[in-house]
């Protein structure tokens, strides 16, 4: 297939009808679209899936230009339309898909109905003739399947993700696309005629065939057969499904791992916030214990201490104070007793109740026990030596637990710095104990895959020898059975075919495989020196293997993985188109294929300049056709490295003042 | 002396509100109880000289229980003594100090008693100054409460030994 134009109507930011012949120049096969970002590359490229397959990533799926629909009354139609003309088998093709937009009452554009989709062709004679509505979407499927179309149609922004999908081959379409592509499609639908899966091949025909009549032995036979082959089918579609399920897990668990990997110091460093953490609380709590202790204290002595330098002071003023007690010495009330009893003093003078001795004596009472205050300041002399001695260590106890809080705070401040620091280098990381554990469900999912696989497997042996035994007893029986026996011949023939066929077709098969994986590694290596080498398996997974220098030495893998993943990709679909060219001019009849173009967006200024002249001057030679949509920064890279194999030039411009309306202008 | 209710009131009874409300988390306060401001209060009062009247421009009261006061009585009665001994400004004469302190304190003089009170809410004043200044989490608390602690052991310290002798000294 190769791209004569394109001619947009109403899409999106290309208002009326604006066209883009591409040059199919085998000498000069680069078209350049060259573009501000927001031009409507993007969008143009879009037009192509959209006209081809009904297809668009947009988020706002309405196709028709605002400029238009903006200007469009109340119950006003516009169509939006793309025409691509193709050349595909020596046969010009025309295929147009347009969709009607209706504005209603409020204003709101919606479409109406479903977009048509018609396809035309040229015959020899010059005359047009159209695909029945029916068949427009297989012959598209013939001319470039959709599950392929992405790796042509190639799109910048999603680079990654279909590097991952050729990676991992996705599905058995796939490999059947690719097989269809490298012109293999004669023999697998040969094969798929005479043994597909199910009852419709020519064998499962045969089978349905046999007629049992009153044989119920037969009967039996034929039903068990027809079950057998039904299961048979059942567990390859289960077994086809495990291992997608498994290639998915793989590819996780290897993802998984990676990261586990990157973020092992994670692990270690979660731990130790862990460890900081539950220190921190503990240094929490214990400053909370001894903060208690101090107020504690601090209630309970305080003013012991503090009375301190007044009890100093009231001892010492008792101290020189003199006949702080009047009292005699030793003589306590008792012996005033005694006096007056008697009734005349110690030094003889006479004493009667109420004379001057009797007062005086009596006063005395005061000034000695048990009334004198010398008992009073006594018990407080006592008291302040009590509390004195109670609070000698008061303060310097206070200052310990003071000292003590600060280092705590000391201590909690730099254990929260540490914290600090530890959760801003665990902010970009992952939380590895979730990953290991998602990477052993994937593990124990595969484990499962496989224990059912296993069985699958053994019971499909089982199947397997049943339908051969009881295909055995049929052809004995069918020998009765004059049509019987004539089905049992066409089957023996169609078998006989099939395996004829078979050891053709993988023979054949395998060597395209290898060739194709050559073509892919030789194109990869050239465009991607980055020390890896690509392989194919049977299902045209690509493996990507990092030479022995690189594994051993893996910090010298400097380039980046989007530049990987678009040499992948540019490696597996030059492959692809190589390998589909050569096919093209060999004699070999049964493997035919067409050459098919390469529809890039923007991708250059991903690769270094060196990258760039690799793949500028690798792909217009490999593709028979590549029409380029590039930066405008981008411009000058690509008039240097591609400039002789450039055939067209075309500037999409925003036309000024508009957000939403692009210009196409061809070039020189 | 010492046998009734007391009740701090006006400005005084709000700072002894304060002074017993959490400040470090919900178990902590600076001091326990108002009887813990009511025994420091006066010593604090005395010793930085500060005297302050009954404020009556605010109603606020807030109480000590007779019955926690004359639990507390025999320490009470201890700073009592020791602020009628040492207030010169109040009474010149020792002997009549000595007097109040030890001999007239059950006549439960109104004059003596204010003056005693007038220490307890000028400590109430002293302590709220000093321990809620520019506080307003824990670790401010404890900062004001050191720097109390320390400016007061630079100002006041004490070798108890001395203070041992004199006790000796006084009992002989």
């Amino acid at each position: 297939m190769l791209l004569k134009s394109i001619k947009v109507k109403d899409f999106r930011q290309f208002k009326g009808e604006q066209y883009v012949s591409f040059s199919v120049d085998p000498e000069r096969n680069v078209t350049i679209i060259q573009g501000d970002n927001g031009a409507g590359k993007t969008s143009f490229a879009q037009a192509f899936r959209w006209c081809l397959y009904g297809e668009t990533d947009f988020s706002n799926k309405t196709l028709l230009s605002m400029a238009v629909s903006d200007k469009m009354l109340p119950g006003d139609e516009k169509d939006v339309q793309v025409e691509i003309c193709l050349v595909h088998n020596n046969i010009e093709y025309t295929v147009t898909r347009r969709q009607k937009y209706k504005k209603d009452n409020t204003n709101r554009i919606s479409h109406v109905g479903r977009p048509k989709f018609v396809i035309s062709y040229k015959t020899d004679d010059g005359n047009t003739e159209y695909i029945p509505e029916v068949e427009t979407e297989l012959k598209m499927k013939e001319i470039l399947p959709a599950d392929l179309s992405r790796y042509f149609f190639f799109d910048g922004e999603h680079i990654d993700s279909m590097a991952k999908e050729i990676k991992d081959g996705r599905s058995s379409d796939f490999a059947k696309a690719v097989r269809s592509l490298l012109g293999l499609n004669a023999f697998i639908a040969a094969l798929e005629h005479l043994k597909g899966n199910g009852r419709s091949s020519v064998i499962g025909r045969y089978n349905e065939s046999y007629n049992a009549g009153a044989d119920e032995t037969l009967s039996q036979l034929i039903k068990n057969i027809n079950t057998n082959n039904d299961r048979l089918s059942a567990i390859d579609k289960r077994l086809e499904e495990l291992e997608q399920q498994d290639a998915y897990a793989n590819d996780k668990c290897q993802q998984l791992r990676i990261r586990i990997e990157k973020n092992q110091d994670s692990k270690e460093l979660a731990e130790e916030r862990n460890k900081i953490e539950k220190e921190l609380a503990g240094l929490e709590i214990t400053k909370k214990e001894k903060t208690g202790l101090l107020l504690k204290n601090f209630n309970a002595h305080a003013p012991r201490y503090f009375s301190k330098k007044m009890m100093k002071d009231a001892l010492e003023l008792l101290k020189t104070t003199e006949q702080l007690d009047k009292g005699i010495p030793d003589v306590t009330a008792k012996t005033i007793d005694y006096l007056l009893a008697r009734g005349y003093c110690l030094c003889g003078h006479e004493i009667k109740i109420g004379d001057d001795a009797y007062i005086a004596l009596n006063k005395l009472r005061d000034y000695i026990p048990p009334k004198s205050i010398g008992s009073l300041i006594s018990d407080f002399s006592a008291s302040c030596q009590d509390k004195t001695i109670s609070t000698a260590s008061f303060f310097d106890n206070f200052q310990d637990v003071i000292k003590f809080i600060r280092e705590f705070d000391n201590n909690r401040n730099n254990l929260e710095d540490k914290l600090k620091k530890i959760k801003e280098r665990l902010l970009g990381m992952e939380n590895v104990g979730s990953l290991q554990q998602e990477l052993s469900n994937f593990e124990r999912d595969l484990r499962k895959n496989s224990d059912e696989r296993d069985s699958l497997n053994q019971e499909k042996g089982v199947v397997q020898s049943n339908i051969e035994k009881d295909e055995e007893k049929r052809s004995s029986l069918a020998i009765g059975d004059k049509n019987n026996r004539k089905i049992e011949t066409y089957r023996a023939y169609a078998e006989y075919m099939y395996n004829i066929l078979k050891v053709q077709y993988d023979k054949k098969e395998a060597e395209t495989r290898e060739q194709l994986a050559n073509a892919v590694n030789s194109i990869f290596k050239s465009i991607y020196n980055g020390g890896f080498s690509l392989s194919l398996d049977q299902k045209y997974n690509i493996i990507l293997t990092a030479d022995e220098r690189i594994k051993a030495n893996d910090d010298d893998t400097i380039e980046t993985s989007t530049a990987q993943s678009i040499s992948i990709i540019f490696a597996f679909i030059s492959g692809v188109i190589k390998m589909a060219k050569e096919n093209q001019g060999s004699d070999e009849r049964l493997a035919q294929t067409e050459p098919y173009p390469l529809v890039m967006d923007a991708p250059l200024s991903a690769f270094d300049t060196k990258r760039i002249d690799t793949v500028c001057d690798v792909l217009p030679k490999i593709a028979e056709q590549v029409i380029i949509f590039i930066k405008d920064t981008d411009g000058n890279l690509a008039e240097e490295n591609l400039g002789v194999r450039i055939g067209k030039r075309y500037t999409f411009t925003k036309k000024s003042g508009t957000e939403f309306e692009t210009n196409i202008m061809e070039v020189g | 002396m010492f046998t009734h209710d007391y009740s701090f009131r006006g400005s005084h009874a709000e700072k002894v509100k304060d002074l017993v409300t959490y400040k470090f988390d919900k178990e902590h306060t600076l001091f326990e109880r108002n009887m813990d401001v009511y025994l420091m209060a006066p010593i604090v009062g005395f010793l930085y000289n500060k005297k302050s009247a009954l404020d009556k421009t605010k109603t606020s009261t807030t109480n000590i229980l007779a019955e926690i006061m004359i639990k507390y009585q025999k320490e009470l009665m201890f700073t009592y003594r020791l602020v009628m001994l040492l207030d010169k400004e109040y009474e010149d004469d020792v002997e009549k100090r000595i007097n109040k302190a030890f001999r007239d304190y059950a006549k439960e003089d109104p004059k003596d008693l204010e003056e005693y009170d007038s220490y307890v809410r000028g400590g109430v004043d002293v302590l709220y100054e000093k321990l809620m200044k520019d506080a307003t989490q824990a670790d401010d608390y404890i900062r004001n409460l050191y720097e109390f602690m320390a400016d007061f052991e630079d100002r006041y310290s004490q070798n108890s030994d001395e203070i041992i002798d004199l006790c000796k000294l006084a009992k002989e």
